[in-house]
């Protein structure tokens, strides 16, 4: 049994009869379960029978547009809300009945930084140590801990009004872990961020990858690319692909685009291949080519229609999950 | 229930309220001292003695016991709305082991011990600036109505801010319901002034068994058992409602 898999486990003989669910017999190396979850606000679906498992140290990122329903499913598994229909199991525990066990083995970061204003960088973690019910003596030197870790030992006594965005999120962070939690809801974590802030904060999750389970959403596709073992993307309230992204570039379907440099003579070669009817789309920039082909087996009937050209380069263009995010979600904004 | 975090979050809002007591104290005494000089002092050579004791003494534990549950009510009121809407602290505390009783009982607890804080505050200043003294014996008397009182209030203010989201409408609230509360209650006259008609009703009124009782235990030393165990009542319901309001609130 690894570390992750003995704090996240709950023993059997641990809980009353009226605790034991078939998750904790059926899964135990299943941190996240669930099961035909919907949640309705009057006429409007936000979850529509929701299924998902999340394996026990994945690192899993939730993707999907503004009212996707992501944020409804982190609020219905941190136990902040209850779904109209369906069940939702954290590390075995049943988020309908028990709640505050369930609380006690999570840490969420909010898309909110939720920081209390009034008390200094290290009063906000030792409250919420304190919430936790740790033992001031254990707590001191996990908030020493903490606060070295995120670089804001020296700030410690300040207030997070005085701090800068990166610094706030990484305080929201921060306190997110202080109990050490198995499984660390992220909702949005770096939304707002400059660059170095988000890299930081990128760097601390992948640190921590492996020891606990990370459960991820957020708008940043490059972040769930980067971090990610596994990507879910949704939509309407509905998961509609789920894979590595590796999986979910290799499931898009359609051509592909190829990037052609030319020594010289890019404008008269891409009217040339303009007028191919394998070309779907084609860009001309400087000496490059960008072109879009029905199908990738066009690419011998390009090459010899460049027959005579002085090439420097063919480049296959890497599909990318923005890619697939959006030929599943479609370009509309939403609202 | 376990009260480990309705303490710590009562902690915070005693270390708050401890790092803005003495700016915080400035806008505490100018209200009730202001109402004093202005009705107590200034007024009290045209009205002379209420039901046998000089007007300034009359309305003296009124506006003590009107400092301390404004205060509790205040707290109650814009430290929920705020932690709610606008700094989200109280979602913060949710995915936390404690429940949202807990959550209810600190805030009550706190807006009760910022009405007392601030309600002794006012009763320093007003024994320092005038002759007045009342015997300790009747300090206890006293705060039996000032306790439940200021809790009451403190619970009132938790459900206003529970409920009402938009700054303005706890404005409001406080304009067409909270003052004309205490103010009708007999703060700055005897409640043998209301019509015959009339009497009876503000006689239910919880604030009347407060302010009434308060005067009664400070002034002429005896203690109103009717008027405390209905403002107790009125408490423990206020209380009951508050925690459920809450509780529903966050469900939805």
């Amino acid at each position: 049994m690894t570390d992750v898999e003995q704090q996240c486990y709950i023993p059997l003989d641990m809980l009353t009869p009226s605790d034991k669910t078939p998750q904790q017999t059926l899964n135990p190396d299943t941190a996240i379960i669930v099961r035909a979850v919907s949640k309705r606000y009057g006429a409007l679906t936000a979850l529509d029978s929701f299924d998902l498992e999340v394996g026990r140290g994945e690192l899993f990122a939730l993707l999907g547009p503004n009212g996707a329903g992501k944020t409804t499913l982190i609020r219905i598994l941190t136990t902040l809300m209850r779904p109209t229909a369906g069940e939702a199991f954290v590390c075995g525990l049943d988020t309908a009945v028990q709640g505050r066990e369930i609380r006690r083995l999570i840490g969420v970061v909010p898309q909110e930084n939720s920081l209390d204003r009034y008390l200094t960088a290290r009063e906000n973690l030792e409250l919420h140590a304190r919430l936790h019910a740790m033992e001031p003596k254990k707590y001191r030197a996990r908030i020493d801990e903490m606060l070295e870790l995120f670089g804001l030992a020296g700030r410690q006594h300040d207030f997070p009004d005085t701090f800068s965005g990166g610094m706030q999120r990484r305080l929201v962070v921060a306190r997110a872990l202080i109990h050490e939690p198995d499984v660390l809801f992220l909702d949005e974590p770096t939304t707002g961020l400059d660059p170095q802030s988000r890299r930081t904060v990128w760097d601390y999750i992948r640190s921590i990858a492996g020891k606990m389970t990370i459960f991820l959403t957020t708008h940043y596709l490059e972040e769930a690319e980067q971090l990610c073992e596994r990507v879910a993307i949704m939509d309407h309230g509905r998961l509609i692909a789920m894979g590595s992204s590796a999986e979910l570039k290799a499931g898009l379907t359609g051509g592909a685009t190829y990037e052609i440099e030319f020594a010289e003579g890019s404008e008269h070669f891409g009217e040339v291949l303009r007028k191919m009817s394998c070309v779907e789309k084609l860009e001309i920039s400087g000496r490059a080519v960008k072109v879009h082909l029905e199908s990738w087996e066009c690419l011998a009937e390009v090459v010899s229609a460049l027959n005579g050209a002085e090439l420097r380069r063919i480049s296959l263009k890497e599909k990318t999950l923005e890619e697939v995010f959006i030929s599943l979600t479609g370009e509309r904004v939403r609202e | 229930m376990n009260l480990g975090g309705a303490l710590a979050i009562w902690r915070r809002d005693m270390l708050v309220l401890r790092r803005s007591i003495f700016s915080e104290m400035i806008a505490v005494l100018a209200y009730p001292l202001t109402i004093y000089l202005a009705f107590g002092i200034g007024m009290q050579g045209y009205i002379g003695l209420v039901e046998g004791v000089p007007y300034g003494l009359f309305i003296a534990p009124g506006l003590i016991t009107m400092t301390a549950v404004n205060a509790a009510y205040n707290e109650s009121v814009w430290s929920l709305w705020f932690h709610r809407r606008v700094q989200f602290t109280i979602e913060s505390y949710r995915v936390t082991p404690i429940s949202p009783s807990e959550i209810i009982i600190a805030k009550i607890f706190s807006g009760f011990s910022h009405g007392l804080v601030k309600g002794l505050v006012v009763a320093l200043v007003i024994f320092a600036i005038t002759p007045f003294r009342f015997p300790l014996t009747t300090l206890a008397a006293y705060l039996a109505f000032l306790i439940p009182g200021s809790a009451f209030f403190s619970c009132a203010g938790v459900i206003c801010g529970t409920l009402l989201d938009k700054p303005e409408t706890i404005g409001r609230v406080e304009a067409v319901l909270i003052i004309p509360l205490i103010f009708m209650s007999g703060l700055f006259f005897p409640l043998s002034s209301y019509p015959p008609g009339v009497a009876p009703f503000i006689r239910l009124l919880p604030t009347t068994a407060l302010f009434e009782g308060a005067r009664q235990a400070m002034v002429v030393g005896s203690f109103s058992v009717p008027y405390c165990g209905y403002l107790c009542l009125s408490a423990l319901l206020t209380f009951t409602a508050a925690v459920l309001i809450f509780r529903k609130k966050l469900a939805e």
